[in-house]
């Protein structure tokens, strides 16, 4: 059953009555006539209705129209029937939906509700509040025709749109209502614009209006954001990795779906902007946004719209959200951070030292962190890997600070106490076995850097005298031949 | 110590040999966990790491290697110090003047200037060389190594530098050795056209009288109770110039 069906009989019921009105009668013969009459002032443009609160309402019937109408037979009397030739009454109404309503009540004289009941899009109107719209919401009774039947629509959305501009909601299974109407402007400001309805909204079409039956509004954005997956098929499996799938799957209703970032009809490229972006994560996890803009890097982008600075997507990616505690995770942390911190024409717009996440790499941590990644990677990781220190452990998480200036002596006291948990017993000096990413030179590690200024010179020195020692040798063994 | 059959002397005891074979195998398997790790971003090292099964477990195997070196080391010293000093060894290790001399003759000898290599002892200064440089690296390496090892104990009495300053000696000096060891003890053991295909007595514990003339004749000279002289002029032939039976 849809509107197909449903207009279909609704149809027939109408052209039965158009039979009856065209057969000759008294009737018949007035109502042929009265139109004129009233033409005569409503066939000119420029005459208006004002209400009570000043709103005005044309009262302009283009009669041309009117007489391509389904309702082009009935004189204005059988709907306007307060008025005649000879009565003009004066009317009140409060304003435009206020006449509406009264006006529509005239409809149901020749359409009852069992009629329309049969159709499902006037069953769920019928059931709706006082705000619901009403017959002439969406059938304008001068030019009336079928929604569907010979109408002619520039587009399907335009189908669609004529009653979905409307203030429609509809009523879930536990009693909550959810708008139903469609903002065009919006719509058409989206990137999907160029999109029907129809390719989101499956199984409905010019023919089909299935009566749907959601529990909560919630129920229904997650069911719909399947319509995604479609197009974004890529984005769809990788959000499947996410631990936001994760907590869905697991019955947590609250998790995101691809229109609580997105938007729905609303929908726009999530990186397009990245104050946007990082406040819809901020939707939910409001703590960790508000750390985050207390960051140097949050404050950056709030205060100096500093584009350049990572926001949540940036290490956490868009899709493939990992679990932020998991060892995957942390152990991506140096490469996350280098994406950036080693970008050299970056740092230098910074005056920041591009060689950081190498002096770390190259480091203890930093090789046993690389070769875990390595492990990892071939599936056959053992479990026994170390909980490793990574940049986030000194430098903060989403209260990422300056390591110059007042907030040293954090970045030195996170990285005191990051030495100790792994290193227990760890001293006050202890820390300083970690050179601070600085090169070893004079100034800084000078024990490091004469050691291996030493063997830079003592090596090849060693290597070039042996070997010369094996060359004569030989030499001298064969001239003794 | 020194008996002569079938024109071989005895050179090694039974121990030494095994102290030898297994310095050569601990030595082998601290290059390859160590080296590995200082060379971590080469495929190869990343192949051995993985087949080791990761870093941590590579570490393991290093440190125990390590240990067992140090046993090795401080044994032998220990060992060495204690026969000299009570039982009257021989001190054929001890580094003196006439290695220096020795060294220069054989300067000489390669450029042509003398038509005589230096007559050697029980060790050349050659192998003095190789033999102090396993020592003193070996302490050298026994020191940074646990100081890289147990970092924070040391670092309760030592500045923190000392442990990057620590891991750079370490790795310094292991590249150093494993260079010296693959070029110059391996031509000395392997390559050298004296000793091709390979100086056994490491292994067998025996010398052939002949490579005894030519490179321990104060040993042979001793154990003969002959004076140097005789032995080497009897094998050079009167004539003294060019040498032996080789060709």
């Amino acid at each position: 059953m849809g509107v197909r069906r449903g207009a279909y009989r609704w149809f027939v019921a109408l052209a039965a009555a158009c039979l009856l009105a065209a057969a000759p009668s008294p009737a018949a013969e007035k109502a042929t006539d009265a139109p004129e009459g009233c033409l005569g002032c409503h066939g000119q443009k420029g005459l208006f209705f004002t209400f009570q609160n000043g709103e005005k309402l044309g009262v302009f019937v283009d009669a041309a129209k009117f007489q391509e109408s389904q309702h082009r037979t009935l004189p204005c009397t059988a709907c306007h029937s307060e008025f005649s030739e000879q009565d003009h009454p004066q009317r009140v109404f409060k304003n435009r939906e206020h006449y509406a309503s009264s006006s529509s009540t005239v409809c149901r004289r020749c359409h009852p509700d069992e009629q329309l009941r049969k159709s499902p899009v006037h069953a769920a109107l019928l059931s709706g509040g006082k705000r619901s719209p009403v017959c002439t919401s969406c059938h304008n009774p001068h030019t009336i025709a079928s929604v569907t039947k010979g109408a002619k629509f520039v587009s399907e959305n335009e189908l669609c749109m004529r009653c979905h501009k409307q203030a429609l909601t509809a009523t879930l299974r536990n009693g909550a209502r959810i708008p139903l109407t469609v903002d065009t402007r919006i719509l058409d400001g989206s990137v999907h614009a160029k999109l029907a309805c129809f390719d989101c909204h499956f199984g409905f079409s010019s023919s089909q209006h299935p009566k749907r039956n959601f529990s909560s509004p919630r129920d229904f954005s997650i069911a719909q954001a399947e319509a995604c997956r479609r197009c974004h098929f890529d984005k769809y499996t990788k959000n499947l990795e996410s631990i936001h799938y994760e907590i869905l799957s697991s019955g947590n209703l609250n998790a995101p779906v691809c229109t609580d970032c997105h938007g729905s009809h609303a929908v726009m490229q999530a990186r397009a902007d990245k104050l946007t972006s990082s406040k819809r994560c901020g939707k939910c996890h409001q703590e960790i946004f508000a750390t985050y803009t207390s960051s140097v890097h949050g404050t950056a982008l709030l205060q100096e719209s500093n584009t350049d600075v990572p926001i949540c997507a940036d290490c956490h990616t868009a899709h493939t959200i990992l679990e932020a505690h998991s060892r995957n995770y942390l152990e991506k942390v140096p490469e996350i951070c280098g994406k950036c911190h080693g970008d050299a024409t970056l740092m230098k717009k910074y005056g920041l030292y591009p060689g950081v996440v190498n002096s770390y790499l190259q480091d203890f941590h930093g090789v046993t962190l690389k070769s875990y990644q390595r492990q990892q990677a071939d599936a056959s990781a053992g479990p026994s890997r170390k909980d490793i220190a990574t940049c986030v452990d000194c430098h903060g998480v989403h209260d990422i600070t300056k390591t110059s200036g007042p907030t040293t002596n954090l970045v030195k006291a996170r990285l005191m106490k990051r030495c100790q948990k792994c290193h227990p017993g760890a001293t006050e000096s202890y820390p300083d076995a970690w050179l601070s990413h600085y090169e070893p030179s004079l100034k800084n590690a000078p024990l490091v850097f004469l050691i291996n200024l030493m063997y830079k010179l003592f090596i090849p020195f060693m290597l070039i005298g042996l070997i010369l020692q094996i060359l004569l040798h030989i030499w001298r063994y064969a001239v003794n031949r | 110590m020194a008996t002569t059959s079938q024109g071989s002397i005895k050179r090694f005891g039974i121990g030494r040999i095994l102290e030898h074979q297994a310095n050569a195998l601990v030595f082998a398997i601290l290059v390859i966990t160590g080296l590995s790790q200082r060379f971590h971003e080469y495929q190869v090292s990343q192949w051995i790491i993985h087949s080791l099964g990761g870093v941590d477990f590579t570490r393991i195997v290093h440190r125990l290697a390590g240990f067992l070196f140090a046993v090795l080391i401080v044994v032998h010293v220990a060992a060495g110090v204690y026969g000299v000093v009570r039982k009257r060894w021989p001190a054929s290790m001890m580094v003196n003047l006439s290695d220096f001399r020795d060294a220069m003759q054989n300067m000489r000898y390669y450029f042509g200037i003398t038509n005589h290599p230096a007559l050697c002892d029980r060790y050349d200064y050659k192998q003095k060389f190789e033999y102090w440089g396993v020592i003193a690296g070996g302490f050298l390496m026994i020191t940074t190594g646990l100081i890289l090892w147990f970092p924070v104990p040391f670092a309760q009495f030592l500045p923190g530098e000392f442990i990057p300053a620590a891991k750079a000696a370490h790795s310094n000096e292991a590249l150093l050795a494993f260079l010296v060891i693959i070029t110059w003890h391996i031509y000395n053991a392997v390559f050298s056209p004296e000793v091709f295909p390979l100086d056994t007595a490491i292994f067998t514990g025996r010398i052939s009288r002949e490579r005894m003339v030519h490179e321990h004749p104060r040993e042979l000279a001793r154990i003969e109770n002959v004076p140097v002289e005789e032995i080497i002029t009897h094998h050079r032939g009167p004539a003294g110039g060019k040498t032996d039976a080789e060709e």
